[in-house]
């Protein structure tokens, strides 16, 4: 057992560094540690309670759980996406005695030791130093237990619903559809959620009952998980041709239809959107009903918010495929990160018909000023995603240089717009942002036609 | 007129420290079955990326076809046929749709009757609707053969082409190339495998270590009675 975790952590290490070299991968922690001392210094008393900023770090890891968890849907995908198609750990089922299943619950394991070691523990640590130097009292070992028991609970119920996803879609939808209608009491009762409770009420039976749930929730779902191998030889029509007629008006169509066919033909299809996008929207709801950001317009918070998160699509769809399927063809890197944004851009516009529902429950008079917003955000967010990251920001986001760039260029912008959405400057900023995401986009592609691809 | 396809001068790739490709001079006229051999890590894919303009050499220059591949790589990529070492069709494509999505990017007409030769002629019509990361090796292979010749480039750059290929189809594809180069065009082929090499090559240069050992005529190797095992082995192990 413990042969099989250690060979991953270290395997895991190894592939990061390799990559970043040790000194910048092993500074990523600090990074975290930084950015959560900064935001917690400035915003605790300032801006917000002690009390409500902590169910609102506990909801950012119920947001990286519920994304994190989804490995049901992923199944042998994230182990490909994360680790490659080299001979590893996880792919020794083929080779060794050793279980499917067995394989999981380590791979699991050891993504649970990362995930507190890369980014609970800092961000916790960057917090409680912030605290500390504000004097302002907390556990630290009350705060870092329940915000990992969050995220462990929320890893484990993403994790619970992927898995039965591949058994019943029909099912998980309306589990999730009864959430998203049930938010409202959901998240009035999160207080009641075993490690929120733990944090506000330390106890024993707290703690058990919150490690329980999680566990109960992930054994099973390693015991129903299925790792689909090539055996499964099955048969599909020609989508190419329907999509390209579909969509063409794009000059890109044969890409962004060779996107949405491995969108949907990957493990978890199309419901890969639904854990990235929509329960993390839920969860941004939730969060700015707290009211904590008083000077801004609720639903143009809310618009920016949702532009930074929707950002992560162009992860998941840079995910699918490496360059090296296209190198050997008459195509530039240019040309495939434009039919990405295209692709990113299809996608989003889903985000307008969730901002339109919101502005229902909003208010429809800052609908406008808010889709400008999201569409600002997302556009920005993306360029610098791109020019920073290429066709790789799950591998590059992880180097400590390449993610100081990235908050230090995204974070202000955000700010910005957020304590401007009252102010008649704030259409004067959206512009300039979407401008400067223009601009961006056009030196990124410049940049990585003329970069050596060496992934 | 004798025709130089492929002319590279001085050819260089260095990673970091670590010399890939030194100083490497070739130069391939039309028509030949060109085979660039050498132990496994002697740099022949690197030369190849190089030539094709996946990669930019360190120093030194290369023409393919008349083109600059380092200025015009696009170009030289949208007049060659390349099987690269790794078979890496997109995973959820099938067989089918992907020589589909080849045929477009090369912008190619009549694609239903082109891809039907190819997957009646390599032998995997029944697996065309098959999802590329479901198909077997071989028949990856037989794919990637199948892209790189869809658009009747004058000139293929073929990285270990037979190596998953049964022996019923290695026969088809041997055939096949040879007699596309008779009908004049080249082939630049890589491998390690010596036998065939000698059985389809005109032309052969050794390197190892990136360093070009030998080039010349199978049939001059054939006159001095050696194998091309024989003078390989020796060759490297000097």
């Amino acid at each position: 057992m413990f042969e099989t975790l250690f060979g991953m952590v270290k395997e895991e290490w190894r592939i990061h560094s390799s990559l970043f070299g040790n000194f910048l991968f092993a500074s990523f922690p600090l990074i975290i540690l930084a950015f959560s001392f900064l935001l917690s210094f400035y915003t605790l008393n300032n801006i917000i309670t002690l009390n409500k900023l902590l169910l609102i770090y506990h909801c950012i890891f119920i947001l990286v759980g519920l994304s994190v968890g989804a490995f049901g849907i992923l199944g042998r995908e994230a182990m490909n996406r994360r680790f490659g198609h080299a001979s590893l750990i996880a792919f020794s089922s083929r080779t060794l005695p050793l279980s499917e299943k067995f394989i999981f619950l380590n791979f699991f394991i050891k993504d649970l030791i990362y995930y507190f070691i890369l980014w609970i523990l800092p961000f916790v640590a960057g917090a409680y130093i912030a605290f500390t130097i504000k004097n302002v009292y907390v556990n630290f070992f009350v705060i870092i237990a329940s915000i990992f028991m969050s995220f462990l609970a929320s890893l484990s119920f993403s994790f619970f619903l992927s898995t039965i996803y591949i058994y019943s879609k029909k099912l998980v939808i309306a589990v999730i559809f009864s959430i998203i209608l049930l938010s409202k009491y959901v998240f009035h009762y999160i207080e009641m959620l075993p490690s929120i409770s733990f944090m506000l009420k330390p106890s024993l039976e707290n703690l058990i009952y919150s490690l329980l749930i999680s566990c109960l929730l992930s054994l099973t779902s390693v015991n129903l998980l299925k790792v689909d191998y090539a055996e499964n030889k099955k048969r599909y029509k020609n989508m190419v041709i329907s999509l390209e007629k579909f969509l063409r008006f794009s000059r890109y169509k044969d890409f962004i239809a060779k996107d949405f066919i491995d969108l949907n033909r990957s493990e978890g299809g199309l419901a890969k959107l639904i854990f990235s996008l929509i329960l993390p929207t839920i969860l941004i709801w939730f969060i700015l009903s707290l009211n904590f950001i008083p000077f801004a317009d609720f639903l143009i918070v809310f618009a920016i918010m949702l532009g930074a998160i929707s950002s992560s699509t162009y992860n998941w769809i840079t995910e699918f495929d490496v360059f090296s399927s296209y190198s050997f063809l008459p195509i530039k890197v240019s040309s495939i990160i434009k039919s990405k944004i295209a692709t990113y851009s299809i996608i989003n516009s889903l985000c307008f018909i969730i901002l339109f529902i919101a502005s229902i429950k909003a208010g429809l008079s800052n609908l406008i000023p808010s889709l400008m917003a999201f569409a600002s955000v997302s556009s920005y967010v993306l360029a610098m995603n791109i020019y920073l990251t290429g066709l790789h920001p799950n591998i590059l986001l992880y180097n400590s240089k390449i993610l100081i760039q990235y908050l230090l260029l995204t974070s202000p912008i955000l700010l910005i717009l957020m304590f401007s959405s009252k102010s008649i400057l704030f259409y004067f900023f959206v512009l300039a942002v979407l401008a400067i995401a223009y601009l961006i986009i056009k030196k990124s592609l410049e940049k990585w036609d003329k970069e050596e691809i060496v992934f | 007129m004798i025709d130089i396809v492929i002319s590279a001068n001085n050819l260089t790739k260095k990673f970091g420290n670590f010399i890939a490709v030194n100083n490497l001079s070739l130069e391939i006229k039309k028509g030949e079955l060109f085979g660039l051999l050498g132990p496994n890590g002697s740099g022949k894919t690197t030369t190849i990326k190089m030539m094709t303009g996946q990669l930019k050499p360190t120093s030194g220059s290369v023409d393919v076809l008349g083109v600059d591949a380092i200025a015009q790589p696009i170009r030289v990529r949208e007049i060659v046929g390349i099987i690269p070492e790794q078979e890496s069709p997109p995973s959820f494509l099938t067989a089918e749709e992907y020589l589909h999505f080849v045929a477009k990017i090369r912008k190619l007409d009549n694609i239903e009757e082109k891809c039907d030769y190819w997957f009646d002629f390599l032998e995997f019509e029944d697996q065309r609707q098959i999802l590329c990361k479901d198909l077997s090796r071989g028949t990856r292979q037989k794919l990637m053969f199948a892209q790189a010749f869809l658009h009747e480039p004058k000139l293929a750059f073929i990285d270990e082409p037979l190596i998953n290929l049964d022996p019923i189809i290695q026969r088809k594809v041997k055939d096949y190339l040879l007699g596309y180069v008779k009908k004049g065009g080249t082939i630049f082929f890589s491998t390690h495998v010596l036998e065939i090499a000698e059985e389809i090559c005109t032309q052969i240069a050794i390197i190892d270590k990136g360093k070009l050992l030998y080039q010349g005529r199978i049939k001059d190797l054939k006159k001095k009675r050696q194998t091309l095992e024989n003078f390989f082995l020796k060759l490297v192990k000097e």
